[in-house]
């Protein structure tokens, strides 16, 4: 068994539902690489999803802590739950529907308030679980089980958004980029603030048969190597470009979330203690 | 001589043993902010909305000075989730709406009631649909917090309050019940209740309330005991290390999906049972001259309010009229219309829901008299005109804003 999933992961839980050659396990296991680089045990983490593929095939894989949200709904739980445990590093790992769609606001807001939360946004490029629908993150053009002449909408970068928000650490990545995508984690884990990971990997079952179509996993992968490139193999160039890497990097420029909270708190139970000693 | 009355709850005894305290003149969003403090509630989110609005403003005041935390969620949505977060992370917390925001509340509210996560939620009931009257009482709500989520497969706890003080202490019974039986507790009060001010008994020290059920965590498996009824377990924690796993899924003994027979059966059985098999621990209501009765007035919350001083006012002119006010709304008190009499039900919605609930568990549903008013209370001349009439002829006379038809 790979070393890192007997250190960090649920026997009884993997391996997962997902289906063969599946982007999603590949993913997690940088992450599990990254959580060890940074030497954080179980109990230092809690592992939070949402509903669809990204969620379901990775909830209770952790040996940890874990809660599976409804769909959307992952980043206000991990708000309350921060509040009540601010030691816990809170990774939430989400589709694109969780993150860009259904839980936007969620998104949004706990960027904007520098909640102390890892988001990995695994990106297929669409509504996978319930059989390949188009996403907010679906290019625009491409060919879904609900875009069948194209997708008409414009797509959006989930990263651009985040930023504007006040996320802290932005970055984006592929599933064609390991070690990147365990650098940017590991950075990511060390912000005491929002951090978000966009990773794009393919869907084989849905996005790769209609939108590519091919369910083979290499030819998936190439298409968003090419992608991450802007190159196809043939040397020409691709119908768009993402550009990936560090995106936006203000690791632990502001306070956490939480943590003006609690200062607030004492603040108020100071002031509230002179009023009472000067009143005695 | 006054006709014989009776008040079953939790709270007639607490009366008795707190003496030392203040007398205040408040409002009843002040008296549901104290009794959530008082209970031990240390988080509050949610989204601010007439008539719950001054609930949210006070927690974010009283919140920090007791080492809390006031969240103003971006939507109700986030806010009950917040809750249950927070509940999960080892803090008792609490959210207040009104219909409209209530709406937004149910998948927080089916996620919560699978994974047994103790939490209270207000819902200050204003006249709809939607958003109606925003200054005006409504009671529509009645059958929306009894079947709070999608899915069925659960029972829920629904509690309503009828004055300023009794919101107070049913706050700390609200919070009590939810960590006793590990599940959402519903308060449903109104924009009467709300908005009113009342004199009000609050404790001088609330660390010192002995009947406060405090929070305590399951360290260990099983995570869920599906396929058992036991009340008084534990809640789970997260952030503790324990390997808890929470979802939304049907799921096992240590909160793994799945998708079996025998687990859902399993799962059900603890959801129901827990509350079904101790309903007993659940009872609350007011009730007047029952033992003579030939026509007894239902009523709950501030519309019960006019509701008994009609039946007095009968009483006193001769009318063999009677009073139940169900505190406890979920699940129902069907013992309290055993007997085979005219129940004449007042409530705030023109539909008919408690109405329905009645006619139920009452003998002969045909005695069972609808009284609907909506965004104004029942007055004492209706209430009194109702009564004469059910008594003298079987029937409620006919009167302006009043609807009787249920079917
Ligand atoms: C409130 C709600 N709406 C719709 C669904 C149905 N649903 C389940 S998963 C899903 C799409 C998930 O897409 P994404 O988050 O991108 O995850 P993926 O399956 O692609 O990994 C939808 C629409 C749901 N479970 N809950
Ligand atoms: S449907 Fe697509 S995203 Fe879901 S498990 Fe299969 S390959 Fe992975």
């Amino acid at each position: 068994m790979n070393p890192l999933a007997k250190k960090y992961l649920r026997p009884s839980q993997i391996p997962t539902k997902a289906c063969h050659g599946c982007g999603i396990g590949m993913i997690e296991n940088w992450l599990l690489q990254a959580i060890d680089e940074l030497g954080l045990k179980q109990e230092d983490v809690v592992f939070g999803t949402g509903i669809g593929c990204v969620g379901r095939q990775t909830f209770a894989t952790w040996g940890g802590d874990n809660f599976g949200a409804t769909h959307g709904r992952a980043l206000a739980v991990a708000t309350g739950i921060k509040l009540a445990q601010p030691e816990r590093r809170i990774l939430v790992v989400v589709g694109d529907g969780d993150a860009a769609s259904i839980g936007t606001s969620h998104l949004i807001h706990a960027a904007r308030r520098n909640l102390g939360v890892t988001v990995i946004c695994e990106d297929n490029m669409g509504y996978e679980s319930t059989g390949g629908q188009f996403s907010p993150t679906t290019p625009a053009g491409y060919v879904t089980n609900s875009s069948p002449y194209g997708m008409v909408e414009p797509s959006f970068d989930p990263c651009d958004v985040v930023k504007a928000a006040g996320a802290t650490f932005v970055a984006e990545t592929t599933a064609t980029q390991w070690h990147q995508t365990v650098k940017v984690v590991k950075k990511a884990l060390q912000n005491d603030g929002f951090s978000f990971i966009h990773v794009r990997f393919p869907c084989n079952e849905n996005f790769g048969a209609y939108a590519l179509g091919t369910r083979d996993t290499l030819k998936n992968l190439e298409w968003i190597y090419e992608h991450t490139q802007g190159r196809k193999a043939d040397g020409s160039e691709t119908d768009f470009t993402w550009e990936t890497g560090i995106k936006h990097d203000a690791s632990n420029s502001r306070p956490e979330f939480t943590r003006l909270l609690r200062e607030m708190n004492a603040r108020v139970q100071s002031d509230l203690a002179d009023k009472m000693a000067a009143r005695a | 001589m006054p006709p014989p009355s009776e008040l079953v709850a939790p709270w007639v005894e607490w009366e008795r043993r707190v003496t030392k305290g203040r007398r205040l003149l408040e409002a009843g969003t002040f008296a549901l902010t104290e009794g959530a403090i008082a209970a031990g509630c240390r988080v509050f989110a949610g989204y601010p909305i007439t008539p719950a609005t001054d609930i949210a403003e006070y927690m974010s005041k009283r919140l920090p000075q007791v080492g809390g935390y006031y969240m103003q969620a971006e939507d109700e949505l986030a806010g009950m989730h917040m809750c249950a977060g927070a509940s999960l992370g080892g803090l008792k917390a609490m959210t207040a709406t009104s219909g409209p925001g209530y709406t937004l509340m149910h998948d927080a509210y089916g996620w919560s009631i699978t994974n047994e996560i103790p939490l209270v939620v207000v819902d200050a009931m204003r006249v709809g649909p939607i958003s109606g009257i925003t200054g005006a009482p409504g009671q529509g709500e009645f059958y929306i917090a009894r079947y709070a989520s999608h899915g069925g497969n659960f029972e829920t706890i629904v509690l309503s309050p009828s004055s300023v003080q009794e919101a107070f202490w049913l706050t700390i019974d609200a919070f009590n019940l939810s960590e006793r039986f590990a599940t959402p507790v519903t308060i449903l009060t109104d924009q009467v209740v709300s908005d009113m001010w009342e004199d009000l008994f609050i404790p001088d020290d609330y660390a010192g309330l002995d009947f406060v059920v405090p929070r305590r965590t399951n360290l260990t498996m099983p995570f869920f005991p599906v396929g058992s009824d036991a009340i008084d377990v534990p809640p789970n924690i997260i952030g503790r290390g324990t390997g808890v796993c929470v979802s939304a899924y049907t799921h096992t003994e240590e909160g793994y999906d799945i998708e079996e027979m025998e687990a859902q059966w399993a799962q059900t059985h603890r959801l129901v049972n827990k509350i079904r098999h101790h309903r007993s621990e659940l009872t609350r209501y007011e009730t007047v001259g029952m033992d003579d009765a030939d026509v007894v007035a239902v009523a709950y919350g501030a519309d019960a309010r006019t509701v008994k001083t009609a039946v007095l006012e009968a009483r006193a002119r001769g009318l063999r009229a009677g009073f139940v006010r169900p505190i406890t709304l979920w699940p129902f008190l069907d013992d309290l219309f055993a007997v085979d009499r005219h129940y004449v039900v007042c409530e705030l919605n023109y539909d008919g829901q408690l109405v329905r609930e009645v006619m139920r568990a009452a003998p002969d549903s045909r005695k069972v008299h609808f009284m609907g008013k909506s965004a104004e209370l029942h007055t004492v001349g209706e209430v009194l005109a109702a009564l004469d009439g059910v008594a003298r002829t079987g029937r409620i006379p006919e009167l302006p804003y009043i609807w009787t038809e249920v079917r």
